[in-house]
């Protein structure tokens, strides 16, 4: 049975080159990509690889994703999944609001690994000893969740939404091994990829960021190289093997994050129990999977009048005039 | 009772900018747009994040119809406002003559007659018990004639005078009107793209649209008349002033001309 590799935003970059090496190594691989045109483009180059079709700024589009994915684990895989690598990451500029009001970089980064995890956890349980490695980054260290305005909205700063989701990746992954690791012998990880020569601080951005980005991709590595320590926690089968024994490790040891094929002590911050426990929870929420509760709010405008009497409700109303 | 802050346009950068804030403040919304899977997207969003009431309805504010189903829903459930946010308005990219019939009728009628027509009922559904607040969204291409985006200045014109008009006129009804007049603002990214287009001078005049939202409203709860976001964009508007219009209008035709070429 063919191991099976779910990687997002697998067009091009880190995901792409991860991509082609799972394939040479005899993997089934499911990539998803922004658009269409990128997973065509994508798919042209490597025939291999099936490509899915998915915004995850877009929480409705990263549940569709998941079903699509989960649908395909089902029919060719025997539900199964063993490894999801959670690389799509943008950069922006700019403060911008994604569909659902969230902040582009906390939605993308954060919450689309979050929600696409938790929709995808059968087939990673039913892989036995199903891995999710999220890639973080050294931008982790040195900040903090900002629990008042998690979103920035108000004194956006593009280095700092960007070094917060990177850091909420890292608590993610801690939060991931206490919750499952035990239960479903699920191991998560984040990776620091380095300085990599991708395109993340270009597709998104201008002006000074996108010249200076321009410069500092140079003294990248490869997304090739970049793409090693993915493999190397998927497959443990790279030649050196100094520190495999580690991959594996009882949880108590806290081997989570990995830069070059090495585990590496991650920021402060993010080993916070508290702090990852309160970020799940509020991603729970903003993901909508404690909705059950109220979806009673939503009503058919046409037959009842609006019941503005409990807490919280929104009232949708369709309109035929809508042109 | 309860009373609701409606923003039209709420779907785009700056109306979902406009939407959260607001909603951070702990007020119920009613929001509008042309479409109505995105405002249901964004209803549920912000809910998670705030607890408040959302009431949303898709309404294409140019269509006397459709306008009409609103008014009509509103008064049916007794309706009550104490903030209107004028967000919704457009134009379109390219030359005067380029441009179709229809696509400059829409401008006017969606950023001049719309926003009008909308102030003009909102009042009447006004909820008595507060101070009735408007935010009306010009620009600050208002403050020149603006060659290559002369409909869309000249709408803004309109909204600007209208607003301190009508302030004048509102004022011992308990009512303020705040006019907003940004320089660029980063709502969507083909706008993004064209203000990196700019340079220099193209992310001088620009701020965010969070922050943008959120000063804007702290304005109008002060009753002001009007807010330019960053300082340099009120000492364009200060040269706007000094400087005849016409010299502007062929200084910023010659800057087009120099960034088409």
């Amino acid at each position: 049975m063919k191991r099976v590799i779910v990687i997002t935003g697998a067009t091009s970059g880190i995901g792409f080159a991860a991509a082609k090496e799972f394939i040479k190594r005899g993997a089934a691989v499911i990539g998803t990509g922004r658009s269409r045109e990128s997973c065509g483009k994508a798919a042209e180059k490597n025939r291999d690889i099936t490509y899915i079709a998915a915004d995850l700024s877009s929480q409705k589009q990263v549940r569709d994703a998941a079903a699509k994915i989960s649908l395909l684990a089902d029919s060719r895989y025997r539900g199964k999944i063993d490894v999801l690598v959670n690389n799509a990451g943008t950069f922006s500029g700019w403060y911008q609001a994604t569909e659902d009001g969230y902040e582009l970089q906390f939605a993308v980064n954060h919450l689309a690994p979050f929600l696409l995890t938790n929709l995808l956890l059968p087939e990673l349980r039913a892989s036995g000893k199903g891995k999710i490695i999220t890639i973080s980054s050294g931008s982790h260290y040195h900040t903090k969740i900002n629990w008042k305005d998690p979103m920035n909205r108000k004194r956006y700063n593009c280095l700092k939404a960007y070094k917060q989701s990177k850091l909420a990746n890292v608590l993610f992954s801690y939060e991931l091994n206490r919750r499952f690791s035990e239960q479903f012998n699920i191991r998560a990880y984040a990776v620091d990829p380095g300085l990599v020569n991708t395109g993340i601080g270009e597709k998104r951005t201008g002006g000074l960021v996108k010249w200076f980005w321009g410069i500092r991709r140079k003294h990248g590595i490869s997304p090739e190289k970049a793409a090693e320590t993915i493999i190397y926690l998927a497959q443990r089968d790279l030649e050196d093997n100094t520190f495999e024994h580690l991959i594996d490790a009882p949880v108590e040891k806290n081997w989570i994050y990995w830069k070059e094929c090495r585990p590496k002590e991650p920021g402060r911050y993010s080993k916070d129990g508290a702090a990852a426990l309160r970020l799940w929870e509020l991603s729970e929420r903003l993901c909508g999977m404690a909705e059950q509760r109220e979806t009673a709010a939503f009503k058919d405008p046409e037959t009842e009048n609006p019941d503005l009497s409990g807490t919280r409700s929104v009232i949708k109303i369709d309109s035929e005039a809508a042109v | 009772m309860k009373s609701f802050v409606l923003i039209t346009g709420a779907a785009g950068g700056l109306g979902k900018a406009f939407a959260l804030e607001c909603a951070e403040r702990g007020w119920d919304l009613f929001l509008t747009d042309r479409d109505n899977s995105t405002l249901e997207k964004l209803a549920e969003g912000i809910n998670r994040l705030y607890n408040i009431h959302i009431v949303y309805k898709t309404c294409d504010l140019t269509d006397d119809f459709s306008r009409r189903k609103l008014w009509e829903y509103m008064e049916e459930n007794r309706l009550k406002f104490h903030f209107l946010i004028n967000v919704a308005g457009l134009d379109y990219e390219g030359m005067f003559n380029e441009r179709s019939t229809a696509e400059l009728d829409t401008i006017i009628r969606l950023n001049i007659n719309a926003a009008v027509v909308m102030t003009n009922r909102i009042i009447r559904y006004r909820d008595y018990a507060r101070t009735f607040r408007i935010i009306n969204v010009s620009s600050l291409a208002a403050y020149y004639p603006m060659p290559v985006k002369a409909t869309y200045a000249a709408s803004k014109r309109f909204i600007l005078d209208f607003s301190f008009a009508i302030r004048e006129e509102l004022k011992n009804d308990d009512v303020t009107v705040t006019a907003l007049c940004p320089g660029g603002m980063p709502s969507n990214e083909e706008v993004m793209r064209s203000i990196e287009r700019q340079g220099f001078f193209g992310r001088l005049t620009t701020r965010n649209v969070g922050y943008v939202a959120s000063n804007t409203i702290d304005s109008a709860l002060k009753g002001k008349k009007l807010y330019i976001p960053g300082s340099f964009n009120v000492l364009l508007k200060v040269l706007g002033k000094l400087v005849p219009a016409g010299i502007i209008a062929m200084f910023i035709a010659m800057r087009w001309n120099h960034a088409r070429t």
